[in-house]
């Protein structure tokens, strides 16, 4: 649905977006990833058909932006950071409006039906100026929606919205992706990225470092395992270092002390630390593999790329 | 059609609910209907016609005045909100943004030109005589008036888009617009002289045609500074 195909992108010499290429499919959400300026909004503006590429193409459901922006923005829904609205205009004028410019039929209607997908029908003749944060995040959204596009591009949807909304945008936007929208979500929010992203697109200095499934790239590196035990973690270590084994202290969960170790050989590496820690009289409770989040995937990634 | 969309959108929600600017075209209506009313008397014979084709420019000019810091106050408004990128989003032409932008602010002053020169020839009847007044003042005249302010707000209204999209805050915007007020005041004031020593109509169709050739490069300039590319490297 979404084909980046080399785009490099510059701003008065300066490389925005470097040779990148990446794919979003019908019904995946792809979060792209990435320190600030790293080329994430260039990339999803030049997908929207607002920004030309200097090279290279997008092809968005099947449409080149080069060959004809407007088909390709007529096909993308575009919601910002900021939900950047006219304030003096109610909320139906204002969808009324965008439904115009987008060739729907029925504005009014489409601005109804919207407004009450978004539960935003009781405050439909109301000026956008009155609206709270999360109300006016939730009308750039219905704006994106409102020529019901095959494609979504989410630029930090979730900026400044409190958790609660926050929870109700990433389940609107799991609910657009069972209805088989490509879905491109930008953000920062790595813990968002985790939970609803299929897919994980990561950019350092406008190129692309890592593109992978996000569950492929969490359990990327090495495996790492968990020991809580009750007794002294400093006979612990000692008895893991002694059998070759390098273990760093983690919180105490549950009462319980914790050692951490990274192995490439947990078959043999598991069994000999349980064995070097039950010879040391400590009592193990558990022993168990960690699940990297996203967010130390991906800072492994940027420390990779910075190398 | 799209530009009409933008255009009727500007009118209808952004010119007719904003007070300041409300009040400020209000002002610019009442100015030159004051100088009708606080004019001593016309003199007789050709200067006093001059004064009476000079009450009837400045009955389009001054509300034309207001048009140029409407048009500043509205770009740089979408660029501070960031409104423009939900519009270059959509699938408009660019030239459709600023066409449209420029004839929602155009279009109101057009019609405060047309109220104020109404209001300024019935007033002028009322004092110096109808008869002498609609001598002076043909519907020829009239019509030419109301294209030269049409053309200078054009002008102006582009040289402010192509300053708008430069600048970042509304703020510098107004400060470049009342610049562009007084430095066209200036102009006209001096091209108002010419006319008053040539006479014959000349010089106004001169102006015409010097802002006409004006407006065209001008708007070619605005519409390229106003492309998506260029906008979205400012946004």
């Amino acid at each position: 649905m979404i084909d980046v195909r080399g785009v490099t992108r510059r701003f008065d010499g300066v490389v925005a977006l470097a040779d990148a290429s990446f794919q979003v499919n019908p019904g995946e959400i792809v979060a792209l990833l990435g320190p600030n300026g790293a080329g994430k909004t260039t990339a999803s503006r030049i997908i929207g058909g607002i920004l030309a590429p200097t090279e290279g193409d997008v092809l968005v459901d099947g449409v080149s932006v080069r060959e004809d922006a407007n088909a390709v923005r007529a096909r993308c829904g575009f919601v910002t950071d900021q939900p950047s609205l006219y304030e003096r205009m109610p909320l139906r004028a204002y969808l009324a409006f965008f439904a115009r410019l987008y060739d729907v039929g029925s504005p009014d209607t489409r601005a109804a039906e919207l407004a009450k997908l978004l539960g935003l029908d009781d405050v439909l003749d109301r000026r956008l100026g009155t609206f709270s944060r999360g109300m006016r995040q939730k009308v750039a959204i219905a704006r994106a929606l409102v020529h019901d596009p095959p494609v979504l591009l989410l630029d930090e949807p979730a900026t400044a919205l409190d958790p609660e909304m926050a929870q109700i945008l990433r389940g609107f936007i799991v609910s657009l992706r069972a209805r088989h929208r490509a879905i491109l979500l930008t953000t920062h929010d790595l813990d968002e990225a985790q939970r609803i992203a299929d897919r994980v697109v990561v950019l350092y200095k406008g190129r692309v470092v890592r593109i992978g499934a996000t569950t492929d790239i969490r359990s990327a590196g090495r495996p790492r395992y968990a020991v809580a035990f009750a007794g002294d973690i400093a006979a612990a270590r000692d008895a893991l270092a002694r059998a070759g084994i390098d273990a760093e202290a983690a919180a105490a969960k549950n009462g319980l002390a914790v050692l951490r170790f990274g192995t490439d050989d947990p078959a043999t590496t598991n069994p000999a630390a349980l064995r070097a820690l039950l010879d040391a009289g400590l009592r193990v409770v558990t022993l168990s593999a960690e699940e990297r989040s996203l967010e130390d995937a991906y800072l492994a990634i940027l420390a990779e790329a910075r190398r | 059609m799209k530009w009409w969309l933008i255009a009727w959108r500007e009118i209808r929600w952004e010119v007719f609910l904003d007070r300041a600017s409300l009040l400020r075209t209000a002002i610019f209506v009442v100015i030159p209907i004051f100088f009708v009313l606080s004019n001593r008397g016309i003199a007789p014979g050709a200067s006093g016609d001059v004064a009476l084709i000079g009450l009837a420019l400045q009955s389009v000019f001054f509300p034309s005045l207001s048009g140029v810091a409407l048009i500043a106050a509205t770009f740089t408004a979408e660029k501070e909100n960031g409104t423009l990128v939900p519009l270059l989003a959509a699938p408009i032409r660019d030239f459709d943004i600023v066409l449209g932008k420029l004839v929602g602010m155009v279009l109101p002053v057009m019609a405060a030109c047309a109220v104020t020169l109404a209001a300024g020839y019935g007033l002028a009847g009322y004092r110096y005589g109808y008869e002498r007044v609609a001598r002076v003042l043909t519907p020829e005249l009239l019509y030419a008036v109301l294209v030269l302010s049409f053309l200078y707000l054009v002008t102006t209204g582009s040289v402010t888009m192509i300053v708008a999209a430069r600048v970042r805050s509304s703020r510098a915007a107004q400060q470049i617009a009342g610049l562009v007020i007084a430095l066209s005041a200036a102009v006209f004031a001096g091209l108002g002289l010419v006319a008053s020593q040539v006479g014959e109509g000349w010089p106004l169709l001169a102006l015409g045609v010097g802002l006409v050739l004006f407006d065209l490069v001008a708007l070619e300039i605005a519409r390229r500074v106003w492309q998506r590319g260029e906008v979205i490297g400012r946004v």
